[in-house]
């Protein structure tokens, strides 16, 4: 389980995160949602140490994090999968040297059992016949795929996902999604997508969390979310027509 | 530039009381001095420079750097200090190449021009040798290698925004590389030479 407690965060005078909390359920899918700017970015790159907030705590486990020292975060961190909204794969290393870099940094694996290692990630994220491929030479989809692969491949106990659907057509974007659906149960990873898409959040959210300007004000799971009077969080959700008919119709 | 330079000083020795060996001993002192290490170097600084701080920033902002973070690496140490290793390692090498072509091609000139004797050129380049400025002019390099690896990366690991900003980052990596060598350059030579 992670926590989040009361954590501020300011660059220059702008008050980004305002004194948020929230708590991440274990091997679940936990969904952080709200408007473009409202702070999701900056509250999972706190939670995973990129930015420093000025106040608050975060632990991983009952472990606190943003207090810790450099060498105990690094170790927290190697438990730590994440998929960046843009794949963030190292441009110069093929597929299969994207997966296996994490194994090559951290593992004690024979180099015959990392292979085993890669071909089984890849093959999990249905990558096939990619793996000399350079990331330039994939499409989003695919990059998104290796992304999560090279994610898995330490075996995380915390899975992190910045807009995984962003840039992918429908199809691609459901795809994305029930194969972090797959892996979060199969491994029992705790899991955190940080998305605006609101087909991911009613396909495979556990527990939402919708950050408006700064601030926690709505936690439930994606059948509450129809029967909320949160103005704002009704004002996102229910922005389009869509979404507005299926609340009538139910 | 070494047959550009044995053209240039024999041209302008124009006094018979000048002996012609000392344009084979000008070449062999400013290519060890100067140009083989200072002169290099700002190129080096053009181009590596460049390419580093690009190559880097273009990481940071696809978030490649951010990833090696989240692995629970010391990015800065594991992409930086390869860098600054490579170029202690290359930059001497490349230094001791442009000397040894320089001063080739002054050669060149005195072997197929008459404005000085291949004879007096070779006696130049042997005339009054001091090793010493080979020391300096590798214990240079060596500083200007740090320097301009250093910066560059730095430029480049703190990088934030777009193309636009690694664009910058670059311009920025190479214009204060050439600036602190050129200090550094007297600051050396005042240390070890005076």
């Amino acid at each position: 389980m992670i926590e989040v407690k009361n954590i501020d965060k300011y660059f220059g005078t702008n008050h980004v995160l305002k004194n948020l909390s929230a708590s991440f359920q274990a091997s679940k899918i936990n969904m952080i949602i709200g408007k473009s700017g409202s702070g999701k970015t900056v509250l999972l790159k706190s939670i995973i140490g990129l930015h420093i907030p000025e106040k608050g705590e975060i632990f991983f486990d009952n472990r606190e994090f943003i207090s810790a020292k450099l060498n105990f975060k690094r170790e927290i961190r190697k438990e730590i999968g994440m998929v960046f909204q843009g794949g963030a794969l190292f441009t110069s290393l093929s597929v299969e040297e994207n997966v296996m870099f994490p194994l090559n940094m951290f593992s004690n694996m024979s180099k015959a059992e990392k292979q085993n290692r890669v071909d089984f990630c890849l093959e999990r994220v249905n990558i096939k016949d990619a793996n000399k491929l350079f990331p330039s030479e994939l499409s989003g989809g695919m990059q998104k795929r290796v992304a999560i692969a090279r994610a898995i491949a330490l075996n995380p106990k915390y899975l992190f996902c910045d807009e995984p659907n962003s840039g992918l057509d429908p199809q691609t974007a459901i795809l994305i999604d029930q194969l972090i659906k797959e892996i979060t149960t199969e491994y029992g990873i705790t899991t955190i997508i940080n998305t605006h898409d609101m087909n991911s959040v009613m396909e495979i959210g556990d527990n939402i969390n919708f950050i408006f300007e700064g601030e926690n004000i709505w936690q439930g799971n994606r059948v509450e979310i129809f029967n909320s009077d949160c103005k704002e969080l009704n004002d996102f959700v229910f922005a389009s027509e869509l979404y507005k008919k299926i609340k009538h119709n139910i | 530039m070494g047959a550009v330079l044995t053209l240039q000083v024999a041209i302008n020795f124009v006094s018979p009381l000048i002996p012609r060996y000392l344009i084979g001993l000008s070449a062999r002192d400013t290519f060890i001095l100067e140009f083989s290490s200072t002169m290099v170097c700002l190129i080096l600084a053009g181009k590596v420079g460049s390419n580093i701080a690009s190559e880097v920033g273009t990481m940071r902002i696809t978030e490649q750097i951010d990833a090696l973070e989240i692995m629970g690496l010391n990015s800065a140490s594991y992409l930086i200090l390869p860098k600054i290793v490579a170029a202690l390692i290359t930059f001497p090498i490349l230094s001791l190449l442009s000397t040894i072509l320089g001063i080739l091609g002054g050669f060149l000139i005195a072997l197929s021009t008459d404005v000085v004797t291949v004879y007096d050129y070779i006696h130049g380049l042997h005339y009054a040798f001091v090793p010493f400025y080979v020391t300096y002019s590798i214990i240079k390099i060596c500083f200007f290698s740090v320097i301009i690896t250093s910066i560059s990366a730095f430029q480049g690991y703190y990088t934030f925004g777009g193309a636009l900003e690694v664009g910058k980052s670059s311009t920025k990596a190479v214009v204060y590389s050439i600036i602190v060598v050129l200090l550094f350059n007297l600051i050396l030579t005042k240390l070890l030479l005076t």
